[in-house]
């Protein structure tokens, strides 16, 4: 009915300025119009139930991300591309006010009335979404043959308890920011390990080529933990032990990455003091006003530091895997959003349908290309459109591969402060065996 | 409710007035704004109450009574005494300096001189300024690489490098002290300043005539009569200073260090983070008990004051 509607109306604006043998092709069309409206009206209820039946009615929720095009625009091309399922849209917060967008899922899922039946979520609340029960095990619907086309990171984090309760979609991860210029003076090699990281950006900064040689994150904010994740992994350590029933983060491996992440500030002196303050903004800032050598931060800077308008390192820039501990593998913390199905779903195979395309090759190169989000299939990052239009993100495939997930476990909003608060008192007094003991107890009291 | 209650009151006045006692009237009269008041205002309060003695959480999908379990964890929480001891080193800084910077001003004020109205609106931008933008301002005003007060104890020789106000325990609580002292003096001012317009003129002449000087016309006539308003004053400020949250939120989130998170940033993320609403209730009751203990201190020493002067 209101599409019938609109066609004259719509149709009447160009009117005004169109030649006489157009008005009267309009004139015809709109007459014809007009008879369909007349047999619309008798059968269009009709039409329209008949169709509502054939069609499963669910819902998708998720944090509203923008570029070319929105969610709602992918929702409605799903739609269109087949008549079995019809997908309802829930815009939840923007992905900023990540805080609301977690507590307006939790209120719908809580509710276990099967809304909204497909759902994305940030990869930190997997394990707590699980062991609530709201989480669909998708292991049936994909069997591993089907999974080795993800990122094995991506993977682990979407896995709790040996079951698969979410599909890999989109994800982000920490990176090894460099300047070209300033390297090619030191030795021109990316550093891969933290001791030669150190030397160079000492070198670099006592000749007076850069004011500052590492950047990073140290509020005590999310971000601390995510830093901190990949140091510990870098040294072979880890912030939970694998059954995620008690703390590791006490032992030396973690000990020492923490204590080297201390002397960036308090002995190399290659970061300044205010990276304690500091989250991820206000560390991009003097990197991308060329202050700075090194810098740790997410895929977004990339853009920025090659917009003339924004920034004074443009083409002077690289990216790397983050260096590691003799030893150790280059470990990058895991972000990004990644699928789910609400387990009290009433329309269980038009949501795993849903799942399938919003994860599947096709869909996930739309949204590297119209939203700028990296794919989580390996595959993709050697295609030839992404990379000629998304050239940056087309190079980080080595980054991804070492995605390491932030510690699994449905408790994971009480660690994460614990983690934060303990770690930033670690980085202030500088007393980092003492101040992990304290941490490592409260954790185990937390997930033991 | 209160459609029914007024028809019948104007309609039939007499019959019904007659039926029912004056007192009766009263209490039916009084209901509607009863209702609407403990819907919004007691009934949160009770429901906050009775949450802090579950176990409820949101992720966990526990709901069942606990008894005291939430306020003994409570007593054996170092988060929440460090939270506790913040907060209340906060008000009490930031009361005590805001009351002696707004006498000041109040003072000053007071007195007539050319501009005055000019002065007394533009000293309350301040405060009519959003939190959040006060915030922001003085996250860059105290940035530790480009901010413009370490410019200028910088150039004044006053420090030899640039500190990092909000990423060390020493400074952070200090600056977020002062941001709320320059946002809030304006408002004890305006308080003082009503009060100081009541202490009869008349006094301060008589005064003036027995030869008492400046100093000593504050210190025995202004300030005696002024007790009062300054007591009621620091009370509403201590009752909002205890509550700080925008400050802090936006500008450190509780560190470095835990060294400035106070009782509501702490609740807010017990509460909404973690969703554990019992515990998270815990919190905000013993945030509710701390503000009626300082609203009973002030109410205590406030009659004490009206008592004394009778």
């Amino acid at each position: 009915m209101t599409d019938i509607k609109k066609g004259p109306v719509s149709g009447s604006k160009p009117v005004a300025h169109v030649t006489i043998a157009d008005r009267r092709q309009f004139l015809i069309g709109s007459a014809g119009l007009l008879g369909a409206a007349t047999l619309g009206l008798g059968t269009g209820l009709g039409v329209r139930r008949a169709r509502a039946q054939s069609r499963a009615e669910i819902s998708f929720a998720s944090a509203a991300f923008f570029g070319k095009e929105t969610f709602g625009d992918l929702i409605k091309a799903f739609n269109e591309s087949q008549d079995r399922v019809l997908v309802k849209n829930i815009e939840l917060p923007r992905p900023s006010s990540s805080t609301e967008v977690y507590q307006g899922l939790v209120q719908q899922l809580a509710r276990r009335t099967g809304t909204p039946d497909v759902f994305s979520q940030d990869v930190i609340w997997i394990a707590g979404f699980t062991a609530a029960g709201w989480a669909l095990p998708l292991d049936e619907y994909f069997p591993a043959d089907k999974r080795s086309a993800y990122f094995s990171g991506t993977l682990n984090a979407c896995t709790y308890d040996g079951k698969l309760t979410a599909l890999p979609w989109f994800m982000d991860s920490g990176m090894f920011y460099y300047r070209t210029d300033v390297l090619e003076k030191h030795g021109g090699k990316v550093p891969e390990n933290w001791a030669d990281m150190a030397t160079i950006a000492a070198a670099a900064q006592k000749a007076g080529d850069i004011d500052f040689g590492y950047l990073w994150q140290g509020k005590q904010a999310e971000v601390l933990v995510c830093d901190a994740v990949e140091i510990i992994t870098s040294n072979n350590g880890a912030i939970l032990a694998p059954d995620g029933k008690s703390s590791l983060i006490n032992q030396k491996a973690a000990v020492d990455a923490i204590q080297f992440l201390h002397g960036t500030i308090a002995t190399s002196k290659i970061s300044p003091q205010d990276v304690l303050s500091w989250d991820e903004e206000p560390s991009r800032q003097p990197f991308t006003s060329g202050k700075a050598m090194f810098m740790r931060n997410w895929s977004y800077v990339y853009p920025i530091a090659q917009d003339a308008k924004a920034s004074q390192v443009v083409d002077k820039i690289g990216v790397a895997p983050l260096p590691s501990f003799p030893g150790g593998k280059s470990s990058a913390c895991l972000g990004g959003y990644q699928l789910g199905v609400n387990a009290n779903s009433k329309q269980r195979e038009a949501a795993i349908e849903l799942l399938t395309w919003l994860s599947s090759t096709e869909t996930q190169h739309r949204i590297a290309l119209n939203f700028g989000l990296a794919p989580t299939r390996p595959a993709l990052f050697q295609d030839e459109k992404i990379k000629t239009e998304q050239p940056f993100m087309a190079s980080l495939e080595k980054v991804f591969t070492g995605a390491t997930a932030r510690p699994i476990t449905p408790e994971y909003a009480k660690v994460t402060l614990a983690l934060q608060s303990g770690i930033s008192k670690a980085l202030v007094s500088g007393n980092v065996q003492a101040e992990m003991d304290a941490l490592a107890t409260q954790i185990d009291q937390i997930v033991g | 409710m209160t459609a029914a209650a007024t028809v019948s009151g104007i309609g039939r006045p007499r019959r019904f007035g007659k039926a029912l006692p004056v007192s009766l009237w009263a209490l039916l009269l009084l209901t509607p704004a009863f209702v609407s008041l403990a819907s919004v205002s007691f009934y949160p309060i009770i429901s906050g109450l009775y949450l802090s003695l579950t176990n409820t959480s949101l992720i966990t999908q526990e709901n069942e009574f606990s008894g005291f379990s939430n306020y003994v964890q409570l007593w054996g929480d170092a988060q929440f005494w460090n939270a506790w001891w913040h907060t209340m080193w906060f008000t009490t800084a930031s009361t005590i300096l805001e009351t002696v910077i707004g006498l000041g001003m109040a003072l000053i004020l007071c007195e007539a001189f050319k501009g005055r109205g000019l002065v007394r609106a533009a000293m309350l931008v301040p405060w009519a300024m959003p939190t959040v933008v006060t915030s922001k301002m003085f996250g860059w005003l105290f940035d530790g690489q480009n901010g413009i007060i370490n410019y200028i104890l910088l150039h004044a020789g006053l420090i030899d490098q640039n500190i990092n106000w909000y990423g060390s325990p020493d400074t952070a609580m200090m600056t977020i002290i002062i941001a709320d002292v320059w946002k809030t003096t304006p408002f004890m001012a305006l308080l003082l300043l009503t009060g100081l317009q009541t202490v009869p003129n008349s006094l301060i002449e008589a005064a003036r005539m027995d030869g008492a000087k400046g100093w000593t016309t504050f210190w025995y006539i202004r300030l005696p009569l002024l007790m009062p308003t300054l007591l009621i004053a620091g009370l509403f400020r201590a009752l909002d200073a205890f509550r700080v949250f925008d400050l802090v939120y936006v500008l450190t989130g509780g560190g470095p260090a835990d060294s400035t998170e106070t009782l509501s940033t702490l609740s807010y993320k017990v509460l909404f983070s973690t969703l554990q609403f019992g515990y998270g209730s815990a919190v905000s009751t013993a945030m509710f008990v701390t503000e009626g203990i300082i609203a009973l201190v002030f109410c205590l020493y406030l009659i004490r004051q009206i008592r004394r002067a009778q």
